[in-house]
């Protein structure tokens, strides 16, 4: 078990006076028998009236309002997560061949994970990767996940900008390029196109472990907000598969929502109204959990504020008609 | 009664359709009579009279339409036609019982899609049709709905099928259908252009309309006050149907209110008044889901009031109708609805419904590509005749361009034969005559979590072009009073 203690801070600056802001905010981390949300808390500044609920998902939906006119708006969520413990798929399962008579079975139950999204649309060149693996695994749906999120790994380049929170998985097909959101949503297209339901986990990845392939963590370490997919085994369950880190699950990813691709979970999402542009910042941090002798269990991991493009959550403007 | 062929109907023929009025030429159906022997004695010129007076009356009231596809976005007179529709009282009992139990299980299935979806766990109607309407909500899952009522309004489109003589369902509307205001209209202008006519009739009363809506949106008030604040909140003047919602406002004293008039404090909705905020409970909203607030769905709506839907979670206004209504009258999810009413209510349908094809099942695409000329091709999310093919009267062009749209999108398209719709004789002004024209009918139902009302008739609306059978207002269509005469049969 992994206990942390994250504050996620999200600052919009606005050019110009703007007022009656609304925001739906996904940040609270799941709470099921794998991990629990010891404690939660969003504070906004301004101060401002909200009210919560979970959605169709399970997620929970923080909504948060501005009336007055403000130039500046905070949105904090502090948490303090357990992990319990993060499930492998067995080494024996169900062979490959098996889903194609599940088909229409999987298709009625798992309709929306397995059903094209607007990120992830059903693509020639999706199925190509999804043959490719296919082809190279062991012949069971658990070493053709593993096989296709590896093969993403290796055939697809990290790189921060190379994408946009709205690009599709048509822009790193092309670029053969992208950042966490874009790995998710690629493993996502090849394991639906083949008939294995998936989804979209929204979450965090704390890095500062040491050991083998630390160089490359760094780079990925730099964005503590992570994006990667957990995949239906017919026979097994949910088990997750993170195409960027190209390593299995451990105990410190941390899951804060569920959805068909990134349009069902962004981390800040609303609407204002006022002539005026915004400028965004987000800075995720760790800090170190207390022990029962309020000693720090470990060491602070690094934590950095975020300018770049991926962490923009989508929010589209709304002026008035003043 | 049989009266030889003179006047207005000399010449008149129904062709080869059900005649609402006459049971064979020149001799009227018993409910007809009176109304064949006063018009059979009429000059042309008495009648043509009469039309004018009731045009002017029209004009002058401002009853109007916008028609969005011509590209003019003109405000246009609802075309009306003075012939009413007349259906006995005893064939009236039977389609208010059919439709009182289509209302029921469709509000039925829509607690069960949001709800616990036994009826798709259950195997009757695929998890696939349902997630994948384009109109269903995933943000209305799991929300509680005052009363447990969606489809407080519903539109119920029937048609008369010629080759039997039985009404048929055509289409539900459940969102925010429109033309009770037309049907309120025509009867007020009907009784003014013809009022010896209603001495003659015992016509049933469809005046309590608006009463009947008010009585039902305030039980829906999630507060005890009598004074429980009811607005009618529109999309503005360039909705077509502005006409009616102001007058529906008017008729039930609520205040008309556009988006920007409200606002979400926390989680309770405000209409901005010049005395202050003032706290509203119940929504009679005529704007489409998609508008409705910014927050939650489209993000670009300037239409909509930001937060809405989370005042209407945490239970503090009600809205009427109910967000993701539009799964239930989504056109292949139609050809479900018998299946609705067995499951839930394990009764047998009272209306039959059209023979549908699904263009996404591989069996029924390819019936459909190949009889292309003889169907009615439909898009199953559109309502108001857009986005329809009728073969029969379709250009060969026009029907490859559908193929094309379907074999791209083959969950997007339904096909039905085409129905032979009855006809009821219609004033052509030009030939100064009589000419039979199509006709179907839209009853309007109330839903108050018990018991269905339905204002007798509905909106008749007739295709004015010879031939068509397309009565869309949007289409060219026009309008008729629709009477249930008491006691006859």
């Amino acid at each position: 078990m992994n206990r942390f203690h994250l504050l996620h801070a999200t600052e919009f600056i606005y050019d110009g006076p703007v007022y009656e802001s609304y925001n739906e905010v996904r940040l609270r981390p799941i709470d099921d028998d794998r991990q629990s949300c010891l404690s939660f808390r969003l504070i906004t500044n301004p101060a401002s009236r909200g009210s919560s609920y979970k959605d169709g998902y399970g997620n929970w939906i923080h909504v948060s309002s501005v009336l007055p006119h403000h130039r500046r708006l905070r949105i904090e969520a502090e948490s303090v997560v357990l992990v319990h413990e993060a499930p492998v798929p067995e080494p024996l399962s169900m062979p490959l061949a098996e889903l194609d008579a599940m088909r229409s079975d999987l298709f009625e139950e798992h309709f929306e994970w397995l059903a094209p999204s607007s990120y992830v649309p059903y693509l020639p060149e999706l199925a190509e990767i999804s043959k490719t693996a296919e082809a190279c695994c062991d012949g069971t749906v658990a070493d053709f996940a593993q096989t296709a999120s590896d093969f993403i790994h290796e055939n697809f380049v990290y790189m921060k900008g190379a994408t946009h929170v709205n690009s599709s998985v048509r822009d790193s097909l092309a670029l053969r390029a992208g950042v966490c959101q874009d790995f998710a949503h690629l493993l996502l297209g090849v394991v639906r196109m083949r008939g294995l339901p998936a989804r979209y986990v929204s979450g965090y990845l704390v890095s500062g472990s040491a050991g083998p392939g630390a160089k490359q963590e760094e780079v990925i370490g730099g964005q503590a907000s992570h994006a990667w997919a957990e995949i239906f085994l017919p026979g097994g369950g949910w088990f997750g598969f993170d195409p960027t880190l190209g390593k299995p699950i451990e105990l410190r990813h941390i899951r804060v929502a569920y959805g068909r691709d990134y349009g069902d979970v962004p981390p800040v999402r609303g609407v204002y109204k006022g002539r005026a542009g915004q400028s965004l910042s987000v800075d995720v941090r760790f800090r170190p959990a207390l022990d029962e002798t309020g000693h720090e269990q470990f060491a602070e991991p690094k934590s950095e504020s975020d300018n770049s493009q991926e962490a923009i959550p989508e929010r589209p403007q709304q002026h008035s008609q003043q | 009664m049989c009266l030889s062929d003179r006047g207005l109907f000399s010449g008149y023929t129904a062709g080869p359709f059900y005649d609402e009025m006459f049971h064979s030429p020149g001799c009227a159906r018993s409910h007809y009579a009176r109304l064949f022997e006063k018009l059979g004695v009429m000059a042309p010129t008495q009648f043509e009279d009469r039309r004018k007076h009731a045009d002017l009356s029209f004009l002058l009231q401002g009853i109007t339409f916008t028609v969005y596809s011509d590209g003019r976005g003109t405000e246009r007179l609802f075309p009306f036609d003075l012939i009413p529709r007349i259906l006995p009282q005893s064939e009236w009992a039977r389609i208010e019982a059919g439709l009182s139990q289509r209302v029921v299980a469709l509000n039925l299935f829509l607690q069960d899609v949001y709800g616990k979806q036994l009826i798709i766990k259950d195997r009757k109607i695929p998890a696939s049709l349902v997630y994948s309407c384009r109109h269903f909500r995933r943000e209305m899952i799991g929300l509680e709905v005052p009363r447990g009522i969606y489809t407080h309004v519903c539109g119920i489109d029937l048609v008369r099928d010629s080759a039997t003589g039985e009404f048929l369902v055509l289409e539900d509307n459940v969102r925010t259908p429109s033309g009770i205001s037309y049907v309120l209209e025509n009867r007020l202008v009907m009784t003014r252009t013809f009022p010896e006519a209603f001495q003659e009739h015992e016509v049933l009363p469809v005046n309590h309309y608006p009463a009947e809506l008010s009585r039902i949106l305030r039980t829906l008030s999630p507060r005890t006050e009598p004074d429980s604040q009811i607005v009618l909140l529109t999309p503005g003047i360039h909705n077509s149907a502005y006409f009616e919602h102001s007058f529906l406002a008017q008729q039930m004293g609520i205040e008309l209110v556009e988006g920007r008039d409200l606002i979400v404090d926390g989680v309770v909705v405000y209409m901005k008044t010049i005395y202050g905020l003032k706290r509203v409970d119940v929504i009679y909203r005529r704007v489409d889901d998609d508008f409705l607030d910014p927050l939650c769905f489209r993000s670009d709506s300037m239409l909509g009031v930001p937060g809405l839907m989370g005042a209407y979670r945490a239970g503090n206004v009600a809205l009427a109708n109910t967000p993701g209504n539009g799964v239930a009258d989504d056109k292949a999810i139609y050809a479900h609805v018998p299946t609705m009413i067995r499951y839930y209510l394990d009764q047998d349908p009272t209306l039959r419904t059209v023979d549908t094809y699904l263009c996404d099942r591989t069996d029924h695409l390819s019936h459909v590509l190949s009889n292309l000329p003889n169907l009615v091709v439909k898009s199953v999310g559109e309502s108001g005749g857009y986005g329809m093919l009728m073969g029969p009267s379709a250009a060969r062009a026009e029907i490859e361009a559908f193929r094309e749209k379907i074999l791209a999108e083959p969950r997007n398209y339904i096909a039905q034969p085409i129905v032979p719709l009855s006809v009821v004789p219609s004033y052509d002004s030009a030939a100064q005559c009589m000419a039979g024209r199509h006709v179907d009918l839209r009853p309007y139902c109330l839903y108050d979590g018990q018991k269905v009302t339905i204002v007798p008739g509905g909106l008749t609306r007739v295709a004015l072009e010879p031939g068509s059978l397309v009565v869309n207002s949007s289409q060219g269509g026009g309008s008729k009073d629709t009477w249930i005469l008491r006691g006859e049969c």
